[in-house]
């Protein structure tokens, strides 16, 4: 089944440039997708229509068979998106209170609110900083603690904006090994990153973006070769014509 | 221990005492909203108090830090700023008494008034601060942020939501902004700014920076609060007050009245 289906999808931005170049795409229910392009390529601003943060001139978004801007609502609680910096996405004063923030937002039983948070925090093994400040928490901790913000919303598609970035080696872990962890479970994953190597290996699909466009889909062992003419740096394995190693191994 | 780990740590040893310490103690379990009301009581009674009634409330506020288990090191270190302030206005209140004659610095008894008048409002000062270190490190900024919202329920102009709201982002980012501003300062260090000896110059090469990434930032946090459905009709945790929140206000009740008749 079809979980994100997109139609000639067009972004034009306020000073007439085009941020989004009429995009078509199917994505399956529990695909883990990963898309790659250089700076500007239009990733991020591809990512924002699938929970209506930005909503397109042209073309349909739908998610789950409901078109986004229909029901902005509904998307951002079936999207959930961990982006590229977490400090500027972390509201609440402690870990529980942030991750309390998008069940409270949708109005539910705070019985509700609070069986959904201690759930988000095991599943992201934060549950026992549920007092912290998320200012005292390192890099991956805070990133997982942005996708038990996520999480807390029960999403079924979660999008990651460059995970890794400012993140060092065991930082890197972690988040990888989260996010595997959330695929395994069933979610659909969809992760944008200039960085193959870090998570190519894992994922089902990779998408290469160049000018609003869409301009390789496919297996990533079937055009991992090609992708440096697009600005992406081919995974240093596959240049040496070696098997692509998991980070977490 | 790498630079991060270490950074992390300073920052943590720089924000422990003027923030919620998850602790299990009476007054961590009081209701939000006996308690700001109780604050504003100690702090009103100690504005007019003297010398007994301040022994009294300093006692009873240095009770309740051990008891909330706060380290005495890390509220001087936290405070050293404010010690300055004090010895400032101490300065202030003993040498720019209202007749600055030789005769003054000569008549013992009015100097000697002066110097315990200043010693008097530095004490009030200290004491009210220490009262507020100890509401806000033993109440979860949520329940404050409720507790305000509570309160201006009853004012049909103010929107009460917002201004919670706003309220608790701004004690969510001022550690950020502080972290902005102390990473711009090094940076402009590391390029030789202190040789500039103009203050009006490094001021605004400072400030102009620092808010342009704090609204950056203020920008992104928009987009991420609605990204997660953010609206004023929300769920919101219910405070509950129980039968020790109206013993305790009772007690602070009885209490401002006793201190109020002991120095008069």
């Amino acid at each position: 089944m079809n979980i994100i289906e997109i139609t000639n999808l067009r972004h034009q931005f306020a000073d007439k440039s085009i941020g989004i170049d009429d995009i078509s795409l199917t994505v399956k229910e529990g695909e883990f997708v990963v898309i790659a392009g250089r700076n500007g390529s239009g990733k991020t601003t591809f990512l924002r229509h699938l929970n209506g943060l930005l909503l397109s001139d042209t073309g349909v978004v739908k998610i789950g068979g409901i078109s986004v801007s229909d029901n902005i609502q509904m998307a951002r609680q079936m999207v959930g998106m961990v982006f590229q910096d977490p400090d500027t996405q972390i509201v609440g004063e402690t870990v529980f209170d942030d991750v309390a923030f998008g069940p409270e937002n949708l109005c539910l039983d705070k019985h509700e609110v609070k069986r959904r948070v201690i759930k988000a925090l095991k599943a992201v093994d934060l549950i026992n900083m549920a007092d912290q400040r998320p200012h005292v928490l390192s890099g991956g901790e805070k990133r997982r603690l942005a996708v038990a913000g996520v999480l807390a919303m029960e999403p079924r598609v979660i999008v990651f904006d460059e995970p890794f970035s400012d993140l060092d080696y065991p930082g890197v872990r972690q988040v990888l090994h989260q996010i595997l962890s959330l695929h395994k479970a069933g979610h659909t994953i969809l992760m944008s990153t200039h960085d193959l190597e870090k998570v190519i290996v894992h994922a089902d699909r990779l998408l290469i973006m160049s000018k609003g466009k869409i301009v390789m889909d496919d297996e990533p062992e079937k055009i991992i070769k090609n992708v440096e003419a697009f600005g992406v740096r081919q995974p240093c394995a596959s240049r040496l014509g070696m098997k692509i190693e998991s980070w977490l191994n | 221990m790498c630079f991060a780990s270490w950074h992390e740590n300073r920052i943590m040893a720089e924000l422990t005492v003027f923030n919620f310490n998850p602790k299990n103690s009476f007054l961590h379990k009081l209701d939000a909203r006996f308690k700001i009301v109780c604050f504003i009581l100690i702090s009103i009674a100690s504005i007019k108090a003297y010398t007994v009634s301040l022994v009294v409330l300093t006692c009873l506020v240095f009770y309740i830090i051990l008891t909330v288990c706060i380290s005495f090191k890390s509220i001087l270190t936290e405070l050293r700023f404010f010690f300055i302030l004090l010895a400032f206005i101490f300065i202030a209140r003993v040498f720019i008494a209202p007749d600055l004659s030789a005769s003054y610095f000569k008549n013992f008894s009015l100097l000697w008034h002066s110097i315990y008048d200043a010693v008097l409002v530095c004490w009030r000062l200290l004491f009210v601060v220490l009262l507020g270190l100890i509401f806000v490190s033993t109440t979860r900024p949520s329940d404050i942020r409720i507790a305000v919202e509570w309160f201006l329920m009853p004012f049909p102009f103010i929107r009460g939501k917002r201004i919670a709201t706003m309220m608790s982002l701004i004690i969510r980012f001022v550690p950020l902004v502080l972290d902005q501003a102390r990473e711009t300062i090094d940076a402009q260090r590391s390029r030789g700014v202190e040789n500039r000896k103009n203050p009006v110059y490094r001021l605004i090469k400072l400030i102009i920076p620092v808010m342009y990434r704090i609204f950056e930032k203020a920008d992104k946090l928009a987009v991420a609060m609605e990204a997660r459905c953010f609206s004023e009709k929300r769920t919101n945790k219910a405070l509950l007050s129980g039968k020790k929140d109206w013993i305790v206000l009772f007690g602070v009740i009885c209490l401002c009245i006793l201190l109020s008749t002991i120095d008069t």
